[in-house]
Formats: structure tokens, sequence, C-alpha cells
């Protein structure tokens, strides 16, 4: 008897949280489960990288000693330009006298701006679409498939760079182009798995139990997708920063901000290759590290969800 | 074969769909110009009634549809129009800007292909090794570099510290000219070896990753086994299991020309090579629209056309797949 009644007021609990409350739960369960990959030594490294990344992000204001687009100066007032790296100047000078170091640190910021938010947007906008795709078939996964047939028909540089000279550089604009570069690949990923998702017995068993569509596939199908998306999440953050860079460097990046493609943009245009090397390697080799670090992570969790590729 | 014809005529019209997509997509955009051409083409020399005038040569005044229609027949037969600043038809200087890519990419490929196929066999056949280890971990790490920080580097180490190379362009001012002079002449090579480089050092990866992974399927099967009882030398056995372990390559390569073509645009404005990407973002800058938006199709067209090929090329080579 006891036994019975605890199963029902367990029973009853589960039904008293919202739908929104048990896909919530499904998303942090599978944060919890990432502790995992600290078990990677490839892992652990990119995970420090990012750390010290997001914490030069975060404590800007404080590590950096000028502001991102100040102009230094020497005790006589004179502007400081194109000075090699100094005790005043850690990384130098650009040709209008402001402090490299500063603008790297202030970069840091932009880039993982740029990438969370291109990344989770994309991300959020695949996954929908893929969902909806795999799951409802017919016309609906038509009408999506042809549209990204479409949107992998559109080469990314050359799209972004005239929209953005057709309408004002800024930043924003930049996430929006990378979000609507980056989502077609998830939504083609999770589309089939969704669509052998949906053939499985707990999905029979959901519909038998009286579940309507959109409960199965967001309490059921979508929680079994969410390693995937996570997977792209972290892929949507290399390729949205490396975009930006691109971007930036070849002049169609936001004039507002400093960022490190924009720095080096900056640097090529000045002929600081010939120059100034204290000026185009920092914002190179941030950008690198930074990519590197998200990349590391990457191939951890990809060997995690797909043991065949654990073979180096 | 009745599936397969099915499979291309499908095909086919998808990508005309796709290609008409794109176009009136490019059309909005161009829509959406604050002003119209006019008034980035004509100085303000010309009267009100010149304007008037060009405005309606080129079928400015008339209603949006019409010029719609108009628009999508031009694209449709390659008539591009005429370049505002270059003197011109904007067909032409694609032609040659076309052409101009080819040079860099042609070669590039050729090599990360070849080089890529028989590193990457190596390595799926000798797994474990530490040949294999070094050559995966090192492919990953080029696979994920941005490769146009990678083409700035070297231009720094080679051409300005070391002076080595030529710091960019195809050729040398009054170097050699027209197709077949050029790829012949030293000076055109002595220009490649840079970009050349650096886009082999990115495309490399692809091949040597994939033919290790399928190297190491192909490694299991019994034809293998059969060979070897027959007492063909180890080297030939290797060689067949390349062939087979090539299926999957052929498709690649189609769909990495059509990636490469994209980030061609950096190494073209690094290394100043006079292909399509450099043009297009000239022409942006000059506000030479003709020329963006020939250039923009132009791109969407070629990795379209290679997708495609890409997709038919699959069901062709391998003879398990089918159309049902």
């Amino acid at each position: 008897m006891t036994d019975i009644r605890a199963v029902r007021t367990d029973l009853s609990r589960i039904r008293r949280r919202g739908p929104l409350a048990r896909f919530g739960e499904a998303v942090l369960r599978n944060l919890a489960n990432l502790k995992v990959l600290l078990r990677y030594p490839s892992a652990i490294v990119g995970l420090t990288l990012m750390t010290v990344f997001i914490l030069v992000a975060i404590f800007a204001p404080l590590i950096a000693p000028y502001g991102p687009f100040e102009v230094t100066y020497t005790a006589e007032r004179a502007v400081i330009r194109l000075s090699a790296p100094s005790m005043n100047n850690l990384f130098g000078t650009t040709n209008q006298g402001m402090d490299v170091f500063s603008q790297l640190v202030w970069g840091s910021r932009v880039a993982l701006m740029v990438g969370l938010l291109s990344a989770l947007g994309s991300v959020l906008l695949g996954t929908l679409i893929g969902l909806f795709s795999g799951y409802f078939g017919g016309w609906i996964d038509e009408v999506l498939m042809r549209a990204t047939d479409v949107a992998f028909g559109i080469p990314f540089l050359p799209f972004a760079m005239v929209v953005i000279s057709i309408a004002q550089p800024s930043l924003g604009l930049v996430i929006l182009l990378v979000i609507f570069f980056l989502w077609r690949t998830t939504a083609r990923v999770i589309r089939s798995q969704v669509l052998s998702l949906k053939t499985r017995p707990f999905v029979w068993a959901a519909k038998a139990a009286g579940a309507g569509h959109m409960k199965i596939l967001f309490l059921h199908i979508a929680p079994n997708v969410l390693p995937l998306s996570f997977l792209y999440v972290a892929i949507g953050v290399q390729t949205g920063v490396m975009l930006e860079a691109a971007l930036s460097f070849l002049g169609f990046g936001d004039p507002h901000v400093q960022s490190w493609g924009i720095m080096l943009n900056a640097a090529f245009q000045a002929g600081a290759m010939r120059t100034a090397w204290w000026w185009v390697l920092p914002p190179g080799l941030a950008l690198s590290a930074f990519v590197l670090s998200v990349f590391m992570i990457t191939r951890a969790y990809e060997e995690l969800l797909n043991p065949r590729l654990r073979s180096i | 074969m009745q599936g397969f014809r099915r499979y291309v005529i499908r095909r086919l019209m998808l990508l005309v769909f796709v290609i008409w997509c794109i176009l009136t997509i490019m059309f909005g955009l161009f829509q959406l110009l604050p002003g119209d051409p006019t008034s980035i083409f004509i100085d303000s020399n010309f009267s009100p009634d010149m304007i008037e005038r060009q405005k309606e040569l080129w079928g400015l005044n008339d209603p949006i549809w019409l010029q719609y229609l108009r628009y999508i027949r031009n694209m449709a037969l390659f008539d591009f129009g005429q370049s505002f600043f270059q003197i011109a038809p904007v067909s032409e200087i694609m032609a040659d800007k076309v052409k101009n890519t080819a040079l860099m990419i042609v070669p590039a490929l050729v090599i990360s292909i070849v080089l890529g196929t028989v590193i990457g066999a190596i390595a799926g056949w000798r797994r474990g090794s530490k040949f294999e280890q070094s050559t995966v971990a090192t492919s990953l790490f080029l696979h994920s570099a941005p490769s146009f920080f990678v083409g700035i580097l070297v231009l720094m180490v080679f051409s300005y510290q070391l002076r080595w190379l030529p710091p960019g362009g195809m050729v040398s001012l009054g170097g050699p000219d027209g197709f077949w002079e050029m790829i012949v002449a030293r000076d055109y090579w002595v220009h490649l070896i840079l970009p050349g480089l650096v886009l082999v050092s990115r495309e490399i990866t692809g091949p040597i990753l994939l033919l290790r992974s399928s190297m190491l399927e192909v490694k299991g099967s019994d034809f293998l086994d059969i060979l070897r009882a027959k007492g063909l030398p180890e080297r030939q056995i290797v060689t067949h299991a390349t062939r087979n372990a090539l299926l999957p390559l052929v498709t690649y390569i189609a769909v990495m020309t059509g990636l490469l073509f994209q980030g061609q645009v950096l190494l073209e404005i690094i290394f100043a090579w006079p292909g399509i990407g450099r043009e297009l973002v000239q022409a942006l800058n000059d506000l030479d629209y003709p020329v963006a938006q020939a250039a923009l199709y132009v791109m969407a067209l070629v990795t379209l056309a290679l997708n495609f090929i890409a997709d038919l090329l699959y069901g062709v080579i391998d003879p398990r797949v089918t159309y049902e």
C-alpha cells in the first residue's frame, strides 16, 4: 500500500511541473553532464584558456590602461605613434598613437559577445527548424528544407559584405549575418537526428499515453538532441568569432568597436606588416588562441559524443 | 537507372529554384540601396533632364515587376551591364577575374588532393603509429587556425623580413600577360608560392582526415586478406585498399572547392591577387554595384554547381546508393 502511495505522489509531483520547467531541467541535466569533459586533457587546456579570456573580458576596465580608442601621449603632450613595446605601452602603439595592449584587452569583450550571441542564436534557430522539419515532415519539412537549401547556396563572406555595404556596418548586423549563415548546418543535423528519434518506441509510448505533438516534440525528442545542439554552440562560437574577424579584416566591421579583426584591418591598411610587428601579432595571436581553445573543447566534446573518433 | 534519371531531374529543378531564390534576394537587396544608381553614377554636373534621360535608358522608371523580370532575364543570360568605373562590360571583367582566381585555386587544390590523399592513406594504414598521431594533430590544428592570419604571418616573414618572395600580386609589373604565356612563366609561379602555400596548408587537412578515416574502415575488409593469401606484396595491397578508400573523397572535392571559393576573398586581399574576391571588395568600396552583384552571383553559381556535381557523383561512383 505504502509503495503505491509513494508512486502516486511521485507521479503527481511530475505532473505539477509545467512542460517548460521540465524542458529546462533537461537542459540543466545536459549541462551538468559536461563535467565529463574534464577527463580530456585537451578540454582542460581549452577550458583554461577560455577562462583566461572570460576573466580578461570581465575585468577589461581594470586590466586595460587605456580606452579602446584613447590616444596616448608622452609627458610633452606629443602623440606616441608607432612606438615599439615599452613600459608605458606594453605592446607598443598604433600609427594613431593608440595602445595595442588595451585594444587587445577590449577586443576580448567583442569576441566573447559575438561568439556567444551568434552561437546561441544560430543554434536556437537551427534546432527549432530541425525539430519541426524532422518531426512534422510533409509540407512543413519541404518548406523548411528548401529554405535551408537556399541558405546553403549563398556564399557567406561575399553575401555579408554586400549586405553590410548596403546597410550600415554595425556589430548587431554582423551577428545577425553570422546567425543567418550558421543555422543551416545545425538544422540539417538536428533534422536527421529527429527523423531517427521519432520512430523509437518511447515516442510511440508517449503518443499512446495521449501526449500532444508539442509535448512529444519538446519533452521527449528535444532533450535527446540537446547534446548535438551543445556541440553546435561550441562550433558556432568558433565560427562566429572567425567570421567577425574576417569581415572586420576586410573592412566591413563596426567602426565603433575595437575587435581583433578591426585591429588587424587597421594594421594591414597602415602597412604595419613591414614596420610594426607588435601591432600585427597580438590581435592575430589572440584570435588564433581563442579559436584554438574553443576548438579543443569542441574536439573533446565530439569524441565524447562519437566514440569512433576516439582514436588519436 | 530510371530512379537515377528522376533524381537528376529533381535535383536540377531544385537547383533552378535555389538560383531563382538567390536572385530574388539579391534584387531585393539592391532595391534597398539608398537613392538609385543614378545618384552614384552621375556627377552633380548633370542637369535634371539628363538624369531623367539616363533613368529612362536604364529602365528605372518602369514598374517594379518589369524591372524584376528584366533583372532575372539579364542575370540568366549573364548580361550584367556596364561597370560604373571600368570601361568594360561586367561579364568580361568577371570572366577575367574568375580565371585569375582559378589560377590560384586550381594548383593549390591539385597539390592538396594528391598530397593529402597519400599522407592520409599512409596515416590510416599505419594506425596508432607516431606518424598517424602527429599527422592527425597537425591537420586538426591547421584546420582550425585562422588562415588569413597565417597568410599575414608568412607575408611578414618571407616577403618583408627575408625578402625571398614578392609581397603580392599575380605577376610583376610588366610581367607576362595572357593565360598560356602566364602559366609557363616563372614569374607567375613565384608569385603563387606564398598564397598557394597558405591555401594548401588549410585545404590539405580535409583529404588527410577523410582518407585516414575511410582507410581505417577499408583496412578491416575481407578482400585484403584474399589479396594477402594470393601472396601480393604489402605495397600493392595498400594500393588496392586506397582505391576503395578514395570513394568518399570524390564528392568531398566538389564540396571543398565550393567552400574554398568563399575563404578566397581574404587571401586575395592579403596577397593582392586580382581575383573575383578582391574585385568584389573593390567594387563595394567604389560603389560599383553592377560589378558587385555580378561577383556575388558568380560565386553563388559556382558554389551551387559544384554541390550539384558532388551530389550526382555520389550516386555514379558508389553503386550502393539507390534512388528510391
